[in-house]
């Protein structure tokens, strides 16, 4: 095969397994069938059991990356009509926001001072817990790597949907704004999308607290860098 | 007509007006990222169209509307976008099988610390808000009372203060 198929086979490989992933979610509801989980385990394991070069895999999969651009601004259509909300419990959401960012954050630095990482890892973990548009614009204030960044953006977003619920019942967490907030700003939009699954209010909750985490990330991410090191 | 044929346009149609509303959110994106590596800005190009967005949502000059289907569709297959970015680990396939099994229970306890860290504090602050809010009704109510004493709505809480004066 040469190269020009072989991307447009990664390209028809990563929408068909994305696709595939979610109409078998949508039959077999539960967490380990999500799409998050199923879609890039798939692609992964057919890339690297057929050896097929990164480069190649990129030669039109780029395009659906480039989408993550004007996702990013599309999420100012849930700001706006949230807005309510927002007025309500400005409070409880920037706190809830600021707390979410910094534990995260001091998390991820005490794991790199705990842990023997190499560079490339510890760097890219700094800014795991945003949305992954946000998380590839703000890693390099790090030194971290973006296609690192990716996959630790990923694991923390499962990671986060599969611990979340059994946690709120240890801890008493029964008001939704707290699960929402707790999942937007832990697990990003795997965890919007599994407090969506707790109820509407949730996901809403989680899906602002995502976007406002991000943004805050992306713009103090220098800042940040600054002080830690 | 048949149940086809009533929903077919209608399908067609809401796909058609997402497909032009995502073309437009890709050129936007693609101004806005122009412009700011141009001027070389410290936000990225996408986090400033977000803004400009939201601005002219609030001010009214784009109609919510016009952008609805578009929005909805970008954000509902951000998966599809960033599997790419994940491929490209791949890169780093040694390094992360070397040190996976370390990294995986860190970032348990780490997540674990995040989770239950921001939703305790976020419990406390929204029973206070919550309160803060209630009485600020409450005050607003007791407001109105004062100035309608017989409005039917407000009529039994009237009562009670003229009773309590």
């Amino acid at each position: 095969m040469n190269h020009i198929n072989i991307g447009l086979f990664c390209l028809a490989l990563t929408l068909v397994s994305y696709y595939a992933s979610k109409a078998l979610y949508k039959k077999q509801h539960k967490t380990w069938f999500a799409p998050i989980i199923i879609a890039p385990a798939l692609i992964l394991i057919v890339v690297v059991t057929l050896k097929i070069d990164v480069a190649d895999y990129f030669s039109y999969s780029h395009w659906l990356a480039a989408m993550l651009a004007p996702a990013t601004i599309a999420f100012a259509v849930p700001i706006y009509r949230e807005r309510l909300l927002i007025k309500q419990y400005p409070l409880t959401l920037s706190l809830g926001v600021i707390t979410g960012l910094f534990l995260g954050l001091a998390s991820s630095w005490l794991l790199v001072k705990w842990t023997h990482l190499p560079p490339e890892l510890s760097h890219s973990l700094m800014v795991r817990s945003v949305s992954t548009p946000f998380a590839v614009e703000a890693t390099t204030a790090f030194g971290g790597v973006p296609e690192l960044t990716a996959m630790l953006v990923l694991l923390t977003g499962i990671i986060g949907m599969l611990i979340c619920e059994p946690l709120f019942k240890i801890a008493k967490i029964n008001s939704s704004i707290a699960k929402g907030v707790a999942l937007g700003a832990s697990a990003h939009g795997a965890g919007a999308a599994k407090a969506t699954e707790i109820g509407r209010q949730e996901g809403v909750i989680a899906s602002l607290t995502m976007i406002f985490t991000g943004i805050v990330m992306v713009i103090a991410a220098p800042l940040f860098a600054t002080l830690i090191n | 007509m048949t149940f086809f044929g009533r929903l077919a346009p209608s399908i067609i149609k809401r796909s058609a007006l997402a497909a032009i509303q995502v073309c437009g959110f890709c050129l936007f994106a693609w101004a806005c990222q122009s412009v700011a590596t141009k001027v070389s800005s410290p936000i990225p190009g996408s986090v400033i169209g977000l803004a400009i967005l939201l601005l002219l949502l609030c001010l009214k000059l784009v109609p919510e509307k016009s952008v609805n289907l578009g929005a909805s569709w970008l954000i509902a297959e951000l998966l599809l976008f960033f599997i790419p970015p994940v491929v490209g680990a791949i890169k780093y396939q040694p390094l992360l099988a070397n040190y996976g099994v370390e990294l995986i229970a860190a970032m348990l306890a780490a997540s674990t610390l995040v989770l239950i860290g921001t939703a305790y504090t976020v419990d406390k602050l929204f029973k206070f808000e919550h309160q803060q809010n209630l009485k600020r009704q409450q005050k607003k109510v007791n407001a109105q009372v004062i100035h309608l004493p017989s409005t039917d709505s407000t009529s039994n809480l009237a009562t009670k203060e003229q009773k309590a004066a």
